[in-house]
């Protein structure tokens, strides 16, 4: 006989200041099967724990229901508590009275309190038909992929392999450092941001425990939390790596000028190159959509590089080459873009040379930039006599991306104080902003480092900007603090572009079926509990791929992200969740839709003999299975279903939601 | 609303503000967060003062009454620059819209340009009667000189139509 336990938690005032606790704990006592029920102020305190484990002993519970908060907060905790007093830690089923009902129904204390006893008949209907579960235990591959080579992937190698893992870098550019490597100086402390990266960019080249595949992307993944099996493309350099010393005799033999990527495009480089100046590794690579000889597929053609080079490094003949790994987990640090001004057509960008976005400004105050780090007009060549900086340009802006870019402030007031550092007392600065945040640690001092140095700050936006016929811009701005319509002319206008998803980005979602939040960014798997993991398991989450990050942020989440992969990997083999699709063989139709439908690849058609016939059956491989249930709710023949979460458990659910009906003749399956 | 206009003694009127946040199709004057971008760039500010993120912050707060018959809600060239370029998608020209439809409602004092539009469109079908204009040499040229065709008259039956919306109510 079945004898279940039902515990009602307060949650402080969350739940019980609009539900009626008692009355549901009573209510409770009234059900078929249960032997006890309880109420009290938080179950999942250690009082709260040991009240229901004393339960279990005492009146030999063998079903536990608990109506608390949602199962995503504590489940885990409470199916550790039960297994402790030697319960099946999966026949305890939660039944959540705040996110479902106390908080959504604040307004009707009543009808919510018949809800969420509504919710505990049916918790209590399904709870008596859910079966013991074992947990499976698989080993790992103590190796670790890190794809995108910018500071945060650069910081998680790092870490991952101090520890003692393998890793394995991946970077599509042909060099590593990423958005930082083309920063100018860092707030709030103003260091260099070549002084503070290069080093680490050269660590990670020199680490023996990473393995550095720059030129190169992800283009294949398969297999399940320990056990991934990626295939690596390294895209041809046409350059031998290891005879090519970096001297860039080629580059200044090359006769096909290329704008340079690095420099946002405001200088040239050549069609043989070296990325940056401070590349890692500093090898020159050939781009095949300019090379004249690449591109006219002719062998008779240029080929100066190739007298050029004493090294005799460079070879055309290079293929692309994949490479099979297998590693334990990954952390994804494919950063983010700065976002295309050119959408914002009131402001010019594009059409006025003299617009020019904040990364674009990075690049010429620079000094290893186009301009040697004098910061010049990009069309006039001259220092500008008055700039004007015009904040949250695409963000906080509902026609492009409602979030604020976490950025763009201390951005602008970075570059407010480079601008007077350089250019000294006699160039007029403004910001045009209508919340300036400064919300970091000693960010609010660098803000006022920025005040104190005569710049102006205006509380107004502009609503266009217009451009004289010498180029030079003027704008209109309503100042809210004087009430006035002011009008500012200058020489130079920065907008404060914000950061969005990268293409990178939604290719992490086709390659690892990982989730997306609504802004487009990778989603965590919990803002607050799990902000380092995505919801697959054994996949991570580094730097400005998961939300708009400085640099501070983005180190302290790469260091985050190699603490959980160590702690994924380090005992050589992990539990998994028992909650899988399994297959009924006999009704089992072999119609494939399972298979065409799992986002995780997790279901395979095999071949089987029946009565001298071949018959195609589906087939789960459990540790790929996540658990989801799309195949479950899409199998015509009810073949396949979630291990706790059959068409029996769900439907008592369903009957017990609506009792009337049931009793009218409704029957089920 | 526990809220008063020391400058006027004025109260908060809700009502009315509910009626023109029904009136705005979705776009919301809650949004507004002041970055004033749409009186930077408003065409009425210079000549005729219209402030379009006070009126959007005043109708926020309630105090409608004061703005239905003041004269600056017909200043609103009805660019839709702030429509546009709004980055919350708050619309100051659909509050100033739905203020104007208020005063109508209440009757309040209609500029007599817009009063002549109206009988102009009821009688010609257009706002403006067509208006002669110069070119680069200095002559003054009509549309027949320009050789554009004449602009018919509208069907009787437009008169019916738009003299039974202009009698409809807006619900």
């Amino acid at each position: 006989m079945t004898k279940v336990g039902v515990y009602v938690c307060h949650c402080g005032l969350n739940i019980a200041g609009v539900v009626d606790v008692e009355d549901i704990a009573n209510y409770a006592l009234t059900l078929p099967s249960v032997a006890v029920a309880r109420h009290y102020t938080y179950m999942c305190s250690e009082p709260g724990q040991r009240m229901i484990q004393n339960d279990i002993r005492a009146h030999k519970l063998d079903r536990i229901v608990i109506a608390t908060c949602s199962p995503r907060m504590h489940e885990e905790t409470f199916r550790k508590a039960v297994s402790e007093v030697g319960l099946n830690p999966y026949l305890v089923e939660i039944v959540n009275l705040r996110e479902q009902v106390s908080w959504p129904h604040n307004e009707e204390p009543q009808r919510a309190t018949e809800k969420a006893k509504a919710l505990v008949r049916m918790g209590v209907a399904r709870v008596k038909l859910l079966e013991p579960l074992e947990r499976q235990s698989v080993s790992v591959e103590k190796n670790v992929l890190v794809i995108g080579g910018g500071i945060a992937g650069i910081q998680a190698s790092l870490d991952l392999a101090n520890a003692g893992l393998k890793v394995y870098l991946v970077e599509k550019a042909p060099s590593i450092g990423g958005r930082m490597a083309q920063l100018d100086k860092t707030f709030p402390t103003l260091d260099c941001s070549a002084c503070i990266l290069t080093p680490k960019m050269v660590d990670v080249a020199k680490h023996p425990n990473i393995t550095l595949l720059t030129n190169s992307e992800v283009t294949k993944v398969k297999g399940f939390v320990g056990n991934y099996e990626v295939t690596i493309l390294r895209n041809p350099r046409f350059v031998d790596e290891a005879k090519c010393v970096g001297c860039e005799l080629c580059t200044q033999a090359c006769p096909v000028k290329i704008p340079d990527r690095f420099n946002e495009n405001l200088s040239q480089t050549c069609a043989i190159s070296i990325y940056s100046p401070h590349a890692v590794p500093k090898i020159a690579t050939i781009n095949p959509a300019y090379c004249l000889k690449l591109k006219t597929k002719n062998k008779t053609v240029c080929g100066k590089c190739v007298q050029a080079c004493e090294a005799k490094a460079i070879n055309f003949d290079q293929e692309p080459e994949a490479i099979q790994l297998k590693v334990g987990g990954v952390i994804l640090a494919v950063g983010s873009e700065v976002f295309d001004a050119s959408r914002v057509l009131e402001f010019g960008y594009g059409r006025f040379p003299n617009v020019i976005s904040n990364i674009e400004f990075e690049r010429i105050s620079d000094a290893s930039g186009p301009t040697g780090g004098k910061i010049l007009n990009p069309k006039s060549r001259k220092p500008p006599r008055s700039i004007a900086f015009v904040q949250c340009v695409g963000s906080r802006d509902k026609r492009f991306h409602e979030y604020c870019c976490r950025v763009g402030c201390m951005v602008s007031l970075k570059q407010t104080i480079l601008a007077r550092e350089k250019l000294g007392k006699k160039v007029d600065i403004y910001v045009c902003y209508n919340d300036l945040r400064a919300f970091g640690k000693g960010y609010e001092e660098f803000y006022r480092r920025a005040r104190d140095m005569d710049i102006n700050f205006v509380a107004g936006i502009p609503s266009d900007i217009r451009s004289t016929a010498d180029g030079s811009l003027y704008f209109d701005v309503f100042e809210s603090g004087t009430n006035k319509l002011l009008e500012l002319h200058a020489d130079l206008v920065v907008l404060a572009n914000g950061l969005v998803p990268s293409d990178g980005i939604s290719k992490m979602k086709e390659l690892f079926h990982v989730l997306r939040s609504r802004d487009g960014f990778l989603l965590e798997a919990h803002p607050k509990l799990r902000p380092l993991e995505c919801s697959t398991a054994g996949i991570f989450l580094a730097g400005a791929c998961q939300s708009p990050k400085d640099i501070p942020d983005t180190v302290a989440q790469a260091s985050g992200a190699a603490a959980k992969v160590i702690d994924l990997l380090s005992s050589g083999e992990i539990e998994l969740e028992p909650l899988k699709a399994v297959v009924d063989k006999d009704l089992c139709s072999g119609c494939r839709i399972c298979e065409s439908l799992c986002p995780f690849v997790a279901v395979e058609m095999k071949k089987e003999e029946k009565d001298g016939k071949e018959e195609l059956k589906a087939e789960v491989i459990e540790v790929v299975c996540q658990g989801c249930g799309l195949c479950s709710a899409a199998c015509p023949t009810g073949a396949i279903k979630i291990e706790q979460y059959s068409n029996k458990q769900v439907l008592a659910q369903v009957a017990e939601a609506f009792p009337a009906a049931a009793h009218k003749g409704g029957s089920h399956r | 609303m526990s809220l008063t206009d020391l400058m006027s003694m004025a109260k908060p009127n809700l009502e009315s503000r509910e009626k023109i946040f029904a009136r705005l199709c979705g776009r919301n004057f809650l949004n507004c967060y002041l970055c004033i971008k749409c009186t930077s760039g408003c065409t009425a500010l210079k000549l005729l003062e219209l402030k379009p993120h006070e009126i959007e912050k005043l109708v926020n707060l309630g105090f409608v009454d004061e703005l239905a018959s003041s004269d600056i809600i017909w200043t609103c060239a009805t660019c839709l620059k702030c429509f546009q370029r709004c980055p919350q998608k708050a619309s100051p020209y659909h509050v100033i819209i739905a203020l104007r439809n208020l005063a109508v409602e209440r009757e309040a004092k209609v500029p007599e340009a817009y009063m002549k539009a109206v009988s102009q469109i009821l009688e010609g079908g257009l706002a403006e009667q067509p208006q002669k204009v110069a070119n680069k040499k200095m002559e003054t040229c009509d549309r027949e000189g320009l050789k554009l065709p004449k602009i018919r008259p509208p069907k009787e039956s437009f008169q019916t139509v738009f003299l039974k919306a202009l009698e409809e109510k807006p619900s």
